[in-house]
């Protein structure tokens, strides 16, 4: 059995063999495309600036304005980019963390909205809003101790004598999701009408309120979030074979958990915090880089992250400009592209 | 078989338990069907209602408004917990809040007519109603003209017309006063900021784009379609406006009183025009809609008041 699995783990698959160059030339890929999207959607938006003078001062990285009038120079610097480069971070956080729980969990579905983490970010969100309305730090803290709390709370009711099995830790999850759906609809029916209506916008998934001082440290967690699971993807690739297997190969089994619980909470607490709840894109992007790059997390893990900026990125220009200058929350767009997408991808495994 | 039987005895038995609830519940008032008059509300629906009505619920504060103002505030038996002017208001019996109003405690007040504004969208609610015999008179005010009309329409309801066709004279002078005072300004450009984060503005169908047009603004989002847009941050930027409105206080609180992010560098901004405005004044078509349009044009125009 023992000697069958390392087999497994040293080529899981033919075509999909992995080498560090093989990882390096896909990221580089992605990366590429990573930038040349971040580039052509800041083009795009509901006010229509001059595309030479933008990549001109683009490419000056906003040294220059290129002949750009104030305005426009703002437009595309103060309000266009920052929420690109939040996008980019949200995306490649979610997606992260979703890779993480289901190569942890060796379930397909676990997504962190699924596993309740996402509510509990939201739950946490809500309570720095209404308590704590003014200091915008307390939202990450707040969503970061809720997502925490609800993987902790999912952890523990899936604990059963013969240990957390897949099946248990979903449906705890999802016992935690929906308790804590009524926790929000209770609260959301408590505050006053002219809150509710930024809040249910804000629960779709918005990233129109890109705040300045959050984005940093957002960008800052998803990478460091992406690098850390990344190093531990040795240990996940033998965690899919069984935890009693990865424990013969010399994984430690409770310690990569927990490593993967505390990464992923902060990685959906603080793009929560940052933007709601953006649905699918822990659940599509890492089926997608699993499908086309084979199920080595050390490719999937890297790739996810990458796509899932990708994804919202693309995700949230069109929620910004396909009714301009009106706009949709991003979390209808990733569940318009990403529902579809999904079923179409279990029908081809 | 014996199954069967049971369930045919359970059967029955509900059926003869719902006939006595049903007929228990029946309003005796509908023995009176014969005095009834029939008015349109805004919704084109034809309403039958009793010849005079005594017993009113209003489930918006602009319709509580409404009721007091004509002077029929003695025959208002309840309103939504939003409902908190006039002060004499409070006093009256609580049926929940506009999107959750509860049934049973506007049923048990033995009321002849609801009053509902469309913003709170009751389809379901209305029907059960009805089939309780409750008359639901629908008012959807677009402009103030609308306001007007609910005015006198409410007045004819409750039997105040007199009072109503009063009330609409005083507010209609007021009216003109302020579009007389402004007509020979330039309209100020106007961004009206419903709230900040996320940024809404008010669109083509909401109430106070008219209000705004007669309190001499332009008012930036007046093409936008719906009533509340979700608007874009860069289109809010690149629109330049002149003068921001900030509906706050009153029941809004200390809610919606900073600019959005977007609108710090505006010429608005810059130029010191931001100016507050109670939100109970613009947010409720209502007859201190005119205070509202008295407060935005005075503000906008200071030198046509002098």
């Amino acid at each position: 059995m023992t000697s069958t699995a390392s087999e497994v783990v040293a080529s899981p698959a033919r075509p999909h063999r992995v080498t560090l160059r093989k990882t390096l030339i896909a990221c580089a890929v992605l990366a590429g495309a990573l930038l040349l999207a971040i580039v052509l959607m800041a083009l795009l938006g509901s006010e229509q600036l001059p595309v030479r003078a933008s990549l001109c001062a683009l490419a000056s990285f906003g040294t220059s304005t290129c002949g750009l009038s104030q305005d426009q120079f703002d437009i595309l610097f103060q309000i266009r980019l920052p929420r690109i480069l939040l996008a980019a971070a949200v995306g490649g956080s979610l997606a992260t963390a979703g890779a993480g729980y289901q190569a942890l969990l060796r379930n397909p579905l676990a997504e962190p909205y699924l596993l309740g983490i996402s509510n509990g970010a939201a739950v946490g969100t809500m309570i720095a809003l209404v308590f704590f309305g003014a200091s915008e730090w307390t939202r990450p803290i707040l969503a970061f101790t809720g997502a925490l709390a609800a993987t902790l709370a999912v952890y523990r009711l899936a604990r059963g004598r013969a240990g957390a099995t897949p099946e248990r830790l979903i449906l705890a999850g999802v016992i935690v999701t929906t308790f804590l759906s009524s926790v929000i609809v209770f609260v959301t029916v408590l505050m006053d009408a002219t809150r509710i209506r930024s809040f249910t916008f804000w629960l779709l998934g918005d990233l129109s309120g890109t705040s300045k001082a959050l984005l940093p440290v957002t960008i800052i967690i998803a990478i460091a979030g992406a690098l850390a699971l990344t190093l531990h993807a040795r240990s996940l690739n033998l965690l899919m074979l069984g935890e009693r297997d990865a424990f013969d190969l010399g994984v430690e089994v409770g310690r990569v958990r927990i490593v993967v619980f505390l990464v992923a909470s902060l990685l959906v607490g603080s793009s929560v915090a940052a933007s709601g709840s953006v649905g699918y894109v822990g659940l599509v992007v890492p089926h997608l880089a699993r499908l086309s790059l084979g199920s080595d997390n050390r490719l999937t893990i890297p790739a996810a992250a990458l796509g899932g900026a990708l994804f919202v990125i693309v995700a949230d220009t069109v929620a910004r400009t396909v009714i301009a200058p009106r706009e949709l929350p991003v979390g209808a767009i990733t569940a318009l592209i990403g529902a579809p997408l999904f079923i179409y991808l279990l029908r081809r495994a | 078989m014996r199954i069967c039987r049971n369930l045919s005895v359970l059967v029955w038995v509900a059926v003869v338990v719902c006939l006595t609830l049903f007929s228990a519940c029946t309003p005796r008032g509908t023995a009176n069907h014969s005095a009834t008059r029939e008015i349109t509300d805004d919704a084109g629906r034809r309403v039958d209602l009793p010849a005079t009505v005594d017993r009113v619920i209003s489930l918006a504060p602009n319709l509580t408004e409404i009721v007091f103002a004509v002077g029929a505030g003695d025959r208002l038996v309840g309103r939504t917990s939003y409902c908190d002017f006039p002060a004499e208001a409070k006093a009256i019996a609580e049926v929940g809040d506009t999107l959750h109003p509860n049934l049973e405690r506007i049923i048990a007040l033995k009321p002849q007519v609801v009053l509902v504004s469309t913003a709170s969208q009751l389809e379901v609610f209305t029907q059960q109603l009805q089939g309780q015999n409750i008359a639901v008179f629908v008012t959807d005010p677009h402009d103030l003209e609308g306001v007007f009309r609910s005015i006198e329409r409410i007045g004819e309801i409750v039997g105040e017309k007199e009072g109503a066709n009063l009330l609409v004279q005083r507010l209609r002078e007021r009216t003109n006063a302020v579009e007389q005072a402004v007509k020979r300004r330039p309209p100020v450009r106007v961004f009206y900021q419903v709230s900040g984060e996320p940024l809404y503005t008010a669109g083509h169908d909401a109430f106070v784009t008219d209000l705004m047009r007669r309190a001499g603004a332009a008012s930036v989002t007046s093409d936008v379609p719906g009533a509340w847009p979700k608007y874009s941050n860069e289109s809010a930027l690149a629109a330049r406006p002149e003068a921001i409105i900030l509906p706050s206080g009153g029941s809004m609180g200390e809610a919606n009183s900073n600019v959005a992010e977007a609108l710090r560098q505006s010429p608005a901004v810059l130029r010191g025009r931001v100016y507050k405005i109670n939100d109970d004044h613009l947010a409720r078509p209502g007859p201190r809609s005119v205070d509202g349009l008295e407060e935005m044009a005075r503000a906008l125009h200071p030198d046509a008041f002098k």
